[in-house]
């Protein structure tokens, strides 16, 4: 109650080092309208422009629904991997020194500055049968390139930086007295990491789930490579949509665009809704 | 005894951080490890929690032997300076943590919590997350949390150095109750000596990983036996004076005033330090009403108003070659630091400038047999550069004396007739390594220095101290010499014993009591802990043997005959020697 008071009393207007409200504010408005809401406001509107029994004839044909659980299946199990040993990968930059420690953290971010289609070319090139890690994996049956694991293992790659970046930081406040606390309590390992570091970094774990998840779901340049592109099987749905491009249909292109649009925000939605809400459960004990 | 430290060593990247602590903690005790930051007191409290394991020795937990048993297996309650409470968590789950962990049923949990904050003083706080706290609350709960899985130690790292001054002292307040209640036996790690005075039953002062002394408060400062505790306990004027049988006096000239103190050794006159607390020195216009005994004139160089005190630097004036303080404040004079109560002050006030007379009350002679180093060679440039020499600056400045210096044109002259120069020694005489470093020690000792120390050019700090006596008459003055260095060092201390190759069967275990008595003697009379080494063959070859393992050693030799000297050691120091030697010489007392 008392917050919400404070919060309506605060004034609009608080002093800062960058000048003019007004003018930041209204830059902020501006740049997200033309970068971000207007282009999205086209998409849908081209998208209205069909009749309802195209647009659901475009978005629900069998090719269209095999898009879809790849692209978000695959992108949900990347970000799933990449939750594990992204983990893991900022832990051990965080909690160990060793030599080379430099250089490994400046790998982590190759992916981001890698043109995609050049880390895709890249992975096709390994996990082919032929490749280097492929030809180890062709006697046990398992292929990767041109199949719906290769599609995983490239947006793994994509959304790995995403997830390490945003776990550092939380991982590194997790100061080592907390744990030695936990331990002279009595808490074994599994205790410690359950019960103080886990809770500690979840959040921003979860944040790196969303944004990983998020990559996996926009990316095109690596996956087309590695993917083999057979409709129904390693068809991704930003691949359909520039296959209905090509074909000059606009409008199923973006019938299928505004499909991606709902989806993921659906799911970054409750990715944030669900964040709040474990925020919330801690402050709500205290009232 | 609920907390048994013995001959903990803790080392990092080889050096000691914590060097052969041995303490005994009694049950229901409140013990506080006083020291600067760096001197190992946390390190140590870390090692007795279990989070740091130690290279060397023994910690036992009420009567159990802990050393290799893991932090949360060891049953003890450990608060840290940042509080480290779990910050996701309420304050209720904070401190039901370890019953948690234990799976405890609900109830009792609720009914232990609820305890323990009405101990602390925080009833009704249980559903607070540790941000909507105060620090002083937080760390209220981390004492809470602490104490909750009924811990047989709890240990305090610093705990209230995150805190400001008034709940410094609620919070001090609360934790001798909360102590003294549970009667549970409690280390609290400090760099404030107030902290330390306000707490503990018994307090132990660490520096470069040793405990150097451990006592009672009012023990320590009335009595302490070191100059760092002297110092770091309360602020001491450090004063060079000679004692003799019949008193001590601080004046070199004929001004000579006796002052009497407790329990001073008979014996031959010779120069000792003297602790002066700012306390003791009495103030007045003239000699004549003073109460205590002169000591000096002076002048009022500083003066700040502090309450209940007044805090002033005397400047000595007439007086200042007379009376030799140990620590030179700066190159332009001698200070004394001075404080003075309201009823002092109104009975003689006093301004900046003010010319003044110096009386002494009381002072506190320290037991340590190295009070101060003069550097001896024939010239005066080789005095000069002898003086410069890194080690004895670094143990001049460490052991807060003064390297004073003297022109022996004896020592140039190999052959010359040593014995017929004239003057007194004062502290241990330091001279550079040459070859014939053996005359020139023989020199010295027959001219009446205790202590001679030999130092070849640039020679670093030491790791490792050796020790050797030639005979029993010279092991307790070696003893006293040995752990009045080694307080001011970062080394180890090794007595180095050498039995001849072919003992008889009653050498045998005569040589091997005389090292455990050593090690015991040691350990009891000058809380120096040292390791023990037995060496089988001919003394000089196997002491050479042992320097020549490595570069960074300093021998101590004790001897009580000067021709010993040659006769037992003459193979070790026919050469330059290439490590510092300390050599002790104390004639055998003559029993009347």
């Amino acid at each position: 109650m008392n917050a919400a008071v404070r919060d309506v009393a605060r004034p609009l207007r608080q002093p800062s080092v960058l000048p003019g409200f007004g003018l930041t504010f209204g830059f902020t408005t501006f740049f997200l309208s033309a970068v971000v809401l207007l282009p999205l406001a086209a998409l849908v509107l081209m998208a209205a422009r069909m009749s309802w029994h195209d647009f659901l004839h475009t978005i629900l044909e069998a090719r269209a629904l095999g898009s879809y659980r790849l692209s978000f299946g695959a992108s949900t199990l990347a970000a799933a991997i990449n939750l594990v040993f992204g983990f893991i990968i900022a832990w051990t930059l965080v909690r160990y020194e060793f030599p080379g420690k430099k250089i490994i953290d400046a790998l982590i971010d190759m992916p981001f500055a890698l043109p995609t289609a050049v880390s895709g070319i890249a992975l096709t090139t390994v996990f082919a049968q032929n490749g280097w890690i492929g030809q180890y994996l062709e006697p046990f049956g398992i292929k990767v390139a041109y199949t719906w694991i290769g599609v995983t293992v490239a947006l793994t790659l994509i959304g790995m930086p995403f997830m390490v970046r945003t776990v550092q930081p939380a991982l590194a406040e997790v100061q080592k007295d907390l744990e030695d606390a936990a331990e002279t309590l009595g808490a074994g390992r599994f205790h410690i990491f359950r019960r103080i570091i886990l809770p500690t970094v979840l959040p921003a774990m979860l944040t790196g789930f969303a944004l990983a998840f998020a990559r996996g779901v926009g990316e095109y340049g690596s996956v087309i490579f590695i993917a083999g592109n057979l409709p129904m099987k390693t068809e991704i749905t930003p691949l359909l949509i520039v296959i209905k491009l090509e074909e000059f249909d606009y409008k199923g292109a973006a019938a299928l665009g505004t499909v991606m649009l709902v989806i993921s925000f659906t799911m970054l939605l409750a990715i944030n809704l669900l964040q709040a809400w474990g925020r919330r459960r801690h402050v709500r004990t205290t009232r | 005894m609920s907390i048994t430290l013995d001959q903990v060593t803790k080392r990092y990247q080889g050096v000691p951080v914590v060097n052969d602590v041995s303490v005994e903690i009694g049950d229901g005790e409140f013990f506080v490890l006083l020291g600067p930051s760096g001197s190992g007191k946390s390190t140590l409290l870390r090692a007795i929690a279990g989070l740091t394991g130690v290279e060397h020795g023994r910690i036992a937990l009420h009567g159990r032997d802990v050393t290799h048993v893991a932090a949360r297996e060891r049953g003890v309650g450990l608060v840290f300076q940042n509080y480290a409470l779990f910050r996701h968590m309420t304050v209720a789950d904070n401190i039901e943590f370890a019953l948690r962990v234990r799976r405890m049923k609900r109830a009792e949990r609720v009914s232990r919590r609820k305890e323990l904050l009405r101990l602390v003083a925080l009833e009704g706080m249980d559903e607070r997350l540790p941000a909507q706290l105060s620090g002083g609350q937080q760390q209220r709960v981390a004492v809470a949390r602490a104490l909750a899985h009924k811990p047989e130690v709890l240990l305090l790292d610093e705990p209230f150095g995150a805190l400001d001054a008034k709940i410094r002292e609620e919070l001090r307040r609360t934790i001798r109750q909360v102590q003294r209640e549970l009667g549970i036996t409690t280390v609290l790690v400090t760099h404030d000596q107030e902290e330390a005075f306000a707490l503990a039953d018994r307090i132990g002062v660490m520096n470069l990983g040793r405990l150097l002394e451990m006592g009672r408060p009012d023990e320590l400062y009335t009595r302490p036996a070191t100059r760092f505790v002297a110092t770091f306990l309360g602020a001491a004027n450090l004063l060079l004076a000679r004692q003799s049988k019949h008193g001590i006096q601080f004046a070199n000239g004929a001004a000579k005033r006796e002052h009497t103190v407790n329990g001073s050794p008979p014996g031959r006159e010779h120069e000792v330090v003297a602790v002066l607390r700012p306390e003791e020195v009495e103030l007045a216009s003239a000699r004549e009403s003073l109460n205590g005994s002169y000591l000096a004139a002076g002048t009022i160089e500083e003066m700040v108003f502090t309450g209940a005190l007044e805090r002033l630097r005397v400047r000595l004036t007439k007086g200042a070659e007379e009376v030799q303080l140990a620590r030179v404040n700066g190159d332009d004079g001698h200070y004394l630091e001075v404080t003075r109560t309201q009823p002092e002050q109104r009975a003689f006030q006093v301004r900046p400038g003010q010319n003044v007379f110096i009386g002494v009350r009381r002072v506190h002679v320290l037991p340590t047999p190295l009070s101060s180093f003069t550097a001896c060679a024939p010239s005066e440039s080789e005095v000069e550069h002898l003086s410069m020499q890194p080690l004895l600056v670094e143990l001049a400045s460490r052991m807060k004396t003064r390297v004073a210096a003297r022109i022996e044109p004896a020592l140039a002259d190999v052959n010359g007739d040593c014995a017929a120069q004239e003057g007194v020694f004062s502290g241990a005489a330091v001279i550079a390594a040459r070859p014939e470093s053996l005359k020139s020690i023989e020199c010295l000792l027959a001219r009446g220095a205790e202590e001679v120390f030999v130092l070849p050019p640039n020679a670093p700090s030491p790791q490792r101290v050796l020790i050797h006596w030639a005979d029993e008459d010279a092991r307790a003055a070696t003893l006293a010499v040995s752990a009045s260095l080694l307080r001011h060092l970062h080394a180890e201390a090794i007595y180095v014993d050498v039995q001849p190759q072919h003992a008889t069967d009653t050498q045998r275990p005569q040589g091997m009591r005389a090292l455990l008595d050593a090690r015991a003697e040691a350990q009891a009379v000058h809380g120096l802990e040292m390791r023990t080494e037995l060496r089988i063959g001919d003394v000089a070859s196997e002491l050479a043997r042992r320097l020549g393992e490595s570069t960074d050693q300093l021998l101590i030799l004790g001897v009580s005959e000067i021709k010993g000297l040659a006769q037992r050691f003459g193979e070790l120091l026919s050469a330059t020697p290439r490590w510092p030697l300390l050599v002790v010489y104390r004639e055998p007392e003559v029993q009347a």
